[in-house]
Formats: C-alpha cells, structure tokens, sequence
C-alpha cells in the first residue's frame, strides 16, 4: 500500500478548510542527519544523572543505607 | 473518492468500532472511580465507606489496566494487520465471537467486582459475590469464583484474538511468499506470541490455584506461589498495554509530523527484544517477597535493566522519525525544528505528549527496577505515580490521541470537534503533571498506597519539600482536572459517532520508511527462532525459583496436600483411595 503524505488530506473541524501542505523539502536517508534528536537524548542522558545523584541522596542520606551487598554473595557465589 | 478504512473493509470496521467503544464504556466507568478515589484518599470528599474503597480500586484497576486496554488493543491490531496486509480477516463470524466472548468475560468480572457494593451482595455457588482483591489479584485475598472466570473468559478470547491474526498473516504469507512481513503486522504478531507466553502464568495460576480454592475445592493455596505466577504476567502484561501505543509512535506518529519512520529494521529489533524480554523479569515486583532469594532478584533486576535498551531505542527512533517531518517541514536549528512540529493537531500533540510523560515514567522505572532502591518505594504512592505516567498517560493518552484518527476511520464521519481534541489532550497532560509529580514526592517520605486512610493519629509525614495537605491538593486537582479531560474526549467521541457521513476523511495509510524492511536482515522475521529463545529465557529465569518457592511452602500451602476431595466424592470413597495408596 503507498502511504501519501497526512497533512496533504488532513482537514480541519470546519471540514472546509483544507491545511496547507507545510513541505518545503524532501529529506532522503542520506540527507537527513537527526542531530536534534542526539542533542535531546543527550538532555534527557543529563536529567537521569542528575535524578540518580538526587535518588542517593534521598535514599542514603535520608533513610539509612540498604544496600544488599557484594554482587558475589547476592548471585550465592560466596 | 474516500478511501477511509470503513472503505476499504466495512465488515472489520464494524467489530473495532465495537471493541473500541467497549474501551471506551471502561475508560469512562474507570476514570469516574479515579476521581472518587482520589478525593477519598486525600480526605477532600469523602461519599464512600472506606471498606468501599477496595472495591472502588479493584473496579478502577481492572477497568483501566485489563478492559479498557486490551479492547483498545485488538481493535488497533485488527486494524494494523488487516491495514498492512492489504487484505481482511479470513472470517469476521471468528472475529466477532471472541470480541464477544471478551465482552462476556469482562462483563462477569465487572458484575462481581461491583457487587462488593452492596448491602447484601448475592449468595452463588456457595459464597458472596464480590472481588474485593484489586487488579493484582493474588492470595490470600480471595474472590468470588465468577472474578476468575470472568478473566479467563477474557483472556481466551484475547487468545482467539491472537489466532485470529496468525491466521489472517498465515493466509497472507500463501498469495506472498517472498515478501517481508509488514512492520505493523510484525509487531502485532511478536507482541501476541508474548502474551501467549506470559499468560499461561497467570492462566494456571486462576485454574489450578485460585478458582479451586475459590470454589472450595482445594482447601489453601501457596500464596507465595500465587503471587509469583501473577508476576510472571503482571510484568509482561504492562508492555501489553504499551506495544499498541510503540505501534502508533512507529507507524503513525511519523506520518503525522510529516515524515516517515527513521528505521524499519530498528522498530523490528525493538519488538524482538520486547517478546525475549518481557517475561523472565518479573520477580522484580517482588524484592521485598520473603522466600525467594537474593539471587533470583538479582537475576531478574538484570533482565529488566536490559530491557531499557528497546525502550531507549524507541525513543531515539520515534524522535528522529518526528524530526525528520520538522525538518520536511521546514524545521531548522538544533533544536528550532521543534517548533515546526504539527502542535495544533491533537492528534500528533496528544502523542507527543504521551512521549515526553513516558520518558519521566522511564526515570521513575529505573528507580523501582533497581534491587536496593526499591525498598524505599515500594508499596508507595511513588508506584501509582509511576504506572500513571506509563499506562495511565503513555498508553492512555496514545490511545485517546489515536481514537481521534480512528474513529473518523471507522465511522466515515469527521471527528466533531479538533480544538476541544486538542485541549482535551493537553488538558490529560497537565492534570496528570499535578497527580503524578505529588505522588512521586510522597513516596520518598513513605506515604502508603492502597490505603483508603492514609492519615494516621499521632504520626505526621514529613517531606523533605512542600507538605502532606500541598500534596493532596495536587493529587486531588489533578483528578479534577483528568475528569474533566476525559469526559471532553468521550463528548467528542459521541459526537463524532453521531456526526454526518463525511467525504472528506483522510486515507488509510500509514506512515513510510526512510530505511525500510529490506534493510534489515531476514532473521528479524523468524519468528520461530525468537520464540524458542523467548522460551528458553523464561525457563532459565523461573524453574529455580518457583521449584524453591514449591519446594518450601508445597503447591497448595505448607503441608497441604492438595485437594479436598471429600466436598465432591463420597468420603468412604476416599478412605479406600487412601488405604489402597498406603
């Protein structure tokens, strides 16, 4: 089945007025580089290594620890 | 000329509608009881005795995690295979019987649940009628053996559902012998071997364990036991709920914001890892259980951190998909090109939005997935707050985004209202930011869920920011606020449904590749081969643990040795069994 572009057949609620096709150009494969999403992964990288530094405060400073120990002795290695 | 799914194929366009409005009844009845619930716990109003709360919270869980859900689910698979394989079901007399037989199931479930409420509830077969055990439904809390087979009823026709679409691709396959299974049917066909896979958990669990023992046939279960195998499938059953919702970021969600799919091979990836992983973790729901060892939790923390790569990944594909309809669109800069994203089509924003609460829900994840870290919030609001972002937004929010795409789709009239659609949807996200930010907060400091009062004489909470009252308030705001979003999307749904026939309906495609399924190896499509790794994976994670868990507490409890025959056979009858067996 050949998909044709949404916004071409989209309408709005007045069901008259026809969106504009917003297309100004045709990226291919090789002409599209997703730095923007690189550069937002990266932000929400960030975000997650601050909530985790702020987690082991929360958890360690405020509670008391509760680690489970060695990674040996929780796989009963030793 | 239109060429609307309704079009295309009329007969199945009658029964997703009918699954879809089935959703719909349970997303209404469900979030009501939200809002009860909510107001009740935060002591704003409270109508209810508290008693009554369990029975507001089970009907609130399973409403929302199992009916609503699922019939949202098979109506978008139907639609999905049906759509990418250019071809309709092999008989919609089989499609319509489980989409009934589900009907029949959640309808027993649903009248024994609301039973709870009153007086004096019916006596059948023996007990009460009432299921007063939430969503998670495990012993000891017992339920009225019509809650159990209710289930099963909706879960074998969930199962018909899935022969349904093998049967439908399997036809397919014969007229197409060389061709690559289309994307959106692959990831119905993965997403169904696993739920094959990790209902059969919970399956044997109600059948052999819980209906008995309901029925009074077996005298005790083995809780613990019990509690593992709902696991088994209370894990896997969430990305149930969610693989409709990747389905509409990948196929959909490109083509609304004017682009295609980044990568075809990366979304098959996705699903693959989704049917090996799904399963084998769910011990991780059970850190804090006594009696199953360090080891094996450690085990499962580990699958489940493995299984953030496909969802990382996801996340990486379906913004790079979004991106690439900005810069189409006209979009520049390094982070410019969000603004030439479709913001005003709710559609589009209603996903998007979704997105962006299940990349925080990714962060609350980790936090309860990790081993040690968990025992600060486990059994906390923090938890609700968590699964409200996942599938009380994620998917939610996806699938109220979707039915404005669908419905049109399905009925050939125009949705009734796209400004109140985009307000709705905005509305969700906001009313949800309060609710789940204040339940998150509150878990830190250990306030308890599934409690109808959590306010206790001579003990005071003490967050480390804001206070108990600030956080009621957002919670119960937030449920205000939800309500109200919930009943202008079921406004618009009535009133596109009873709308006039359009011409002016939008094709039924879906989105294209920009790296499409011949750039990805043939062994994705080997469904056999991932299946058998699947198996074998759920073998190597659970035999230990639970022939431990057997092997200390006994099937049906410590020395209990199973069933009571005497309440069906004539006890003389068994007294010579027994002296023939010594």
């Amino acid at each position: 089945m050949v998909s044709r572009p949404y916004y071409l057949l989209i309408r709005m609620s007045s069901g008259t007025e026809q969106r504009e096709p917003d297309h100004v150009r045709t990226l291919g494969h090789e002409e599209y580089d997703p730095i923007g999403t690189a550069i937002l992964i990266g932000i929400y990288f960030l975000i997650l290594v601050l909530l985790w530094i702020f987690m082991y405060f929360v958890e360690f400073l405020g509670n008391g620890p509760t680690v489970v120990g060695m990674a040996l002795t929780v796989v009963g290695l030793a | 000329m239109r060429n609307a799914y309704l079009d295309q194929f009329p007969d199945e366009a009658r029964v997703i509608k009918a699954a879809f409005w089935s959703s719909f009844i349970a997303l209404a009845i469900g979030g009501v009881l939200g809002l009860v619930q909510a107001l009740h716990r935060t002591d704003v109003f409270r109508f209810i005795q508290s008693p009554d709360y369990y029975t507001v919270l089970t009907a609130h869980g399973v409403l929302l995690v199992i009916v609503f859900t699922i019939f949202f689910l098979v109506g978008t698979f139907t639609w999905a295979v049906t759509t990418s394989l250019d071809r309709g079901v092999v008989d919609t007399r089989f499609t319509w019987a489980w989409y009934i037989m589900m009907v029949i199931g959640a309808a027993l479930a649903g009248i024994t649940i609301f039973s709870g409420f009153l007086e004096s509830a019916p006596s059948i077969l023996g007990s009460e009628l009432n299921a007063d055990v939430l969503f998670t439904f495990y012993a000891p809390l017992e339920a009225h053996p019509f809650f159990y087979i209710g289930l099963v009823v909706f879960v074998v026709g969930s199962w018909l559902a899935g022969v349904d679409w093998f049967r439908t691709w399997l036809a397919w396959r014969r007229e197409n012998p060389d061709e690559r299974i289309p994307l959106p049917t692959f990831m119905v066909l993965t997403t169904t071997l696993f739920w094959y896979i990790c209902t059969l958990g919970v399956s044997l669990s109600i059948l052999v364990f819980l209906l008995p023992w309901s029925l009074g046939i077996t005298e005790s279960v083995n809780p613990l036991l019990t509690r593992t195998m709902f696991w088994y499938f209370g894990h896997a059953v969430v990305y149930f709920w969610l693989m409709p919702a990747y389905l509409m970021w990948y196929t959909m969600l490109p083509k609304f914001s004017g682009g295609k799919l980044f990568s075809d091979p990366l979304a098959r990836v996705v699903f693959v890892l989704f049917l090996l992983l799904s399963t084998p973790l769910g011990i991780h729901h059970q850190y804090l259980d006594p009696g199953i060892a360090e080891g094996y939790k450690f085990i499962a923390m580990t699958n489940t951190m493995f299984l953030l790569l496909p969802s990382l990944l996801t996340a990486f594909t379906v913004v790079a998909s979004m991106e690439h309809g900005a810069r189409q669109r006209g979009g520049e800069g390094y982070l410019g090109w969000l603004k030439a994203l479709p913001w005003r089509d709710p559609i589009f924003t209603g996903m998007a939005l979704a997105g962006l609460m299940f990349a925080a829900a990714g962060f609350s994840g980790m936090i309860n997935a990790g081993m040690n870290i968990n025992y600060l919030v486990h059994n906390t609001w923090w938890v609700v707050g968590h699964f409200h972002l996942t599938v009380g937004t994620a998917v939610a929010l996806t699938f109220m985004a979707a039915s404005y795409w669908f419905i049109p789709q399905l009925t050939g009239k125009e949705l009734w209202n796209r400004s109140v659609a985009l307000g709705q949807v905005v509305l969700w996200f906001i009313g949800m930011t309060f609710m789940t930010n204040a339940m998150h907060r509150s878990g830190l400091f250990g306030l308890p869920r599934r409690t109808a009062e959590p306010q206790y004489q001579g003990f005071d909470f003490e967050p480390a920011v804001g206070t108990v009252g600030e956080i009621n308030m957002q919670v119960a705001l937030g449920a205000v606020i939800l309500t109200l979003s919930l009943a202008l999307f079921l406004l618009n749904m009535v009133m596109t449904s009873i709308g006039s026939n359009s011409e002016s309906i939008p094709d039924n495609t879906y989105a294209d590749t920009l790296s499409g399924a011949e750039d990805s190896p043939r062994i994705l499509d080997n469904l056999k081969l991932w299946t058998a790794i699947a198996v074998v994976l759920v073998i190597i994670a659970y035999t230990l643990p639970l022939a431990s868990i057997i092997d200390a507490g006994g099937l049906f409890g410590p020395d209990i040795e199973g069933f009571r025959l005497s309440t069906w056979v004539d006890p003389a009858v068994i007294e010579s069994l027994s002296e023939v067996i010594r």
